[in-house]
């Protein structure tokens, strides 16, 4: 609760110290499971940010009348009510996404990044910063899901296809011969150990140069 | 009524859709109970029995509720409920009677709540479109196959304990990842089961 | 468009699912914590959740929980956690109307000075990492099996990451994150780490059995067993055995007598 936090700082916090992925590890169910392209991925991140910018605003909306022996099946409540609402609005609007997702939409409900921000956020702070929280939060799941689909989708399949455009071909422009495990299951935990690897091996030339 | 055997559903849900390393359903638990194989198994056993009771229960509110009602659009929630209370009740059996158990779960116990395998499971149910007996037997496959991937992951790392590992990996959820890479290589959907 | 008398069915439909759900399952879960109903001691749980929670084992007992029931329910001394210190020891007899004692902290301290420099190594042990298996495997890397092997199976055993190998071949103890639970000195195969308080100022460091002959083959700073010590020592603190010379820390002055007379220079004085 210090008073030297403003808008900005709290929404780049989201990005960086409690980034979904490399900072909170959460939320890695879905970080691997849908991002086989970067189009899934800006899909996933969609829904979820709506439903975390929800549950963050009326938990914090709710916060001090919610008896603390049923917090947590309150919040899972508020939060499945968002979920279903995201879950209609995509099979009505974006069939072609909802479909590629499948169940991982309403699998955003026990996304541990919503509830986590809930039960570490929005419980103590008030509307406007839970909002901003939120934001942030969603925007650093948003980068994480685009770069490791990004990862994927461009050594699985040789390319980026985006809402129907080829951004990138690397088949036709190097003859790149695609490696379709990447954007299988084993892809998945490749790309994301190396990445963690990578992120760990930098924390600690970080520490051993500033110790 | 989905067009499966029982013995081609008990095969999708151990293996061939394994819900940890082929569908990454539960991966918080998987990278975070499996330090040793005592507490891995334990949880295992708690969520077979969530999942299967879970499967019972939200089998017979969806179809006679939430079906002839047409409230198809409350699955999430309805099933979130069931699940929610259900972790309640068997938490409240293993604090009495297992304590040990209970203390070494942990936070992980509520935790099955909203682990991913146990939604999952009952989501997939009603997609699938099984009918009772294959929905009772697709959740007791998915609790199998989380254990088998569970115990797996807990033996390589509890006697990997004393192997050289590079510092940027370490010992927590990098190391358990470069070993579910490998798990799920063999696990992978690779071919199909021919149904009987 | 939306008309009332289509959405008043839906709506109430929904509602009374929900609802109907809800009371059904509160009702079950209010019999469920009636039946299976345990009792516990309100100060056993309150007394729990002042310890640290690390579950280390440095009291004793078997994790946090464990040690909260032998404190409150059969007398084990309120500065039993020695991760949460004086700290915790305080908070503790707050609740539970006890006066807490401060003690004087005590970390790791390696009793060799064999290491790179000073001790011959036989071999270039590559393999399963561990002091404990190069011992089983090859009776220790070096040329004296009592002393530290330096391959890090106490710093493996440090939860709390307090310990590093250093490039002299002995572990560096960083008081800052030193819990003092005590599972690096259970975990060293030869017993070279102890427990050591700052006021303890003088020790021995080795813990050879060897004959002097032996010890001066492979070590130059390794105790001989010559009792010169023995002999000097106004307090008597310092006996030697086996070889090997052990002080009483009680009755240890700290004079450094026997530091100075030391042939191999074994004895320090910090």
């Amino acid at each position: 609760m210090g008073d030297n936090r403003n808008v900005a700082s709290e929404f780049m916090r989201g990005i960086t110290k409690d980034n979904p992925t490399f900072g909170l590890v959460l939320g890695l169910c879905p970080t691997l499971a849908v991002t086989t392209s970067v189009e899934n991925g800006i899909g996933m991140a969609a829904g979820t940010i709506f439903v975390l910018v929800g549950s963050n605003l009326l938990v914090s909306v709710m916060r001090n009348e919610i008896p603390d022996s049923v917090r947590i099946p309150i919040e899972l409540i508020v939060i499945a009510t968002f979920v279903s609402i995201v879950d209609m609005v995509m099979e009505a609007f974006t069939p072609a996404i909802y479909a590629a997702l499948g169940v991982y939409i309403p699998l955003i409900v026990v996304n541990c990044i919503v509830i986590g921000r809930a039960e570490a956020y929005a419980l103590k702070n008030g509307v406007f910063y839970s909002l901003i929280d939120g934001l942030g939060v969603g925007t650093g799941f948003l980068l994480m899901l685009m770069l490791i689909g990004g990862i994927r989708e461009l050594l699985g399949t040789g390319g980026i296809k985006l809402f129907g455009i080829q951004l990138v071909d690397f088949v036709s422009m190097l003859g790149y011969n695609p490696i379709g495990m990447m954007t299988l299951s084993p892809g998945a935990f490749l790309t994301i150990a190396v990445l963690m690897a990578i992120v760990n091996y930098n924390r600690i030339l970080k520490a051993l140069r500033g110790a | 009524m989905a067009d499966a055997s029982i013995f081609a559903v008990l095969m999708d849900g151990i293996f061939l859709k394994n819900f940890l390393v082929v569908q990454f359903l539960g991966l918080c638990s998987f990278v975070g109970v499996t330090k040793d194989v005592k507490s891995a198994s334990g949880m295992s056993g708690a969520v077979i029995f969530v999942i299967t009771m879970s499967a019972f229960v939200s089998y017979f509110l969806y179809t006679y509720i939430l079906l002839p009602l047409r409230l198809e659009y409350l699955t999430t929630i309805a099933f979130i409920i069931v699940i929610a209370a259900l972790v309640q009740l068997v938490e409240f059996i293993v604090r009495k009677f297992m304590p040990p158990l209970y203390r070494s779960l942990g936070i992980y116990l509520p935790l099955i709540s909203t682990n991913c395998a146990v939604l999952g499971a009952v989501l997939l149910n009603v997609m699938n479109e099984y009918d009772f007996i294959q929905s009772v037997t697709f959740g007791i496959a998915a609790g199998l196959g989380y254990t088998v991937a569970m115990l797996i992951m807990a033996s390589i790392r509890e006697r990997s304990n004393v192997l050289y590992v590079p510092k940027a990996v370490g010992r927590g959820v990098t190391y358990a990842f470069f070993i579910a890479l490998i798990m799920s290589m063999s696990f992978a959907n690779y071919f199909k089961v021919i149904p009987l | 468009m939306i008309v009332a008398a289509d959405v008043m069915p839906v709506l109430i439909n929904t509602v009374s699912v929900l609802v109907g759900l809800c009371i059904a399952v509160g009702a079950m879960l209010v019999i469920a914590s009636k039946v299976f109903k345990v009792e516990t001691n309100p100060l056993v749980d309150e007394v729990a959740s002042l310890l640290p929670g690390a579950n280390c084992g440095g009291c004793g007992f078997a994790g946090c929980a464990a040690c909260a029931e032998a404190i409150v329910l059969k007398g084990a001394p309120i500065n039993s956690c020695p991760v949460g210190g004086f700290d915790v020891a305080k908070l503790i007899g707050a609740v539970l109307g006890q006066e807490a004692v401060e003690s004087e902290p005590a970390y790791p301290f390696v009793r060799c000075q064999g290491g790179n420099v000073n001790c011959t190594t036989l071999y270039d042990y590559e393999g399963v990492e561990g002091c404990k298996a190069a011992l089983m495997i090859c009776d220790s890397r070096k040329g004296c099996t009592y002393g530290c092997v330096g391959l890090g199976t106490c710093v493996r055993a440090c939860q709390f990451g307090a310990l590093s190998m250093g490039e002299n071949g002995f572990p560096v103890v960083n008081k800052a994150f030193c819990t003092g639970c005590g599972n690096c000195i259970a975990a060293c195969p030869n017993g070279v780490l102890t427990f050591a308080r700052d006021s303890e100022k003088v020790h021995v460091l080795c813990r050879s059995h060897d004959k002097g002959k032996d010890v001066k083959a492979v070590c130059e700073v390794g105790c001989i067993g010559c009792k010169k010590c023995e002999k000097e020592c106004p307090a008597g603190a310092i006996k030697v055995g086996e070889f090997l010379a052990e002080i009483d820390q009680e009755k240890c002055t700290a004079c450094g007598a026997c530091v100075a007379i030391c042939p191999q220079k074994a004895i320090e004085l910090r």
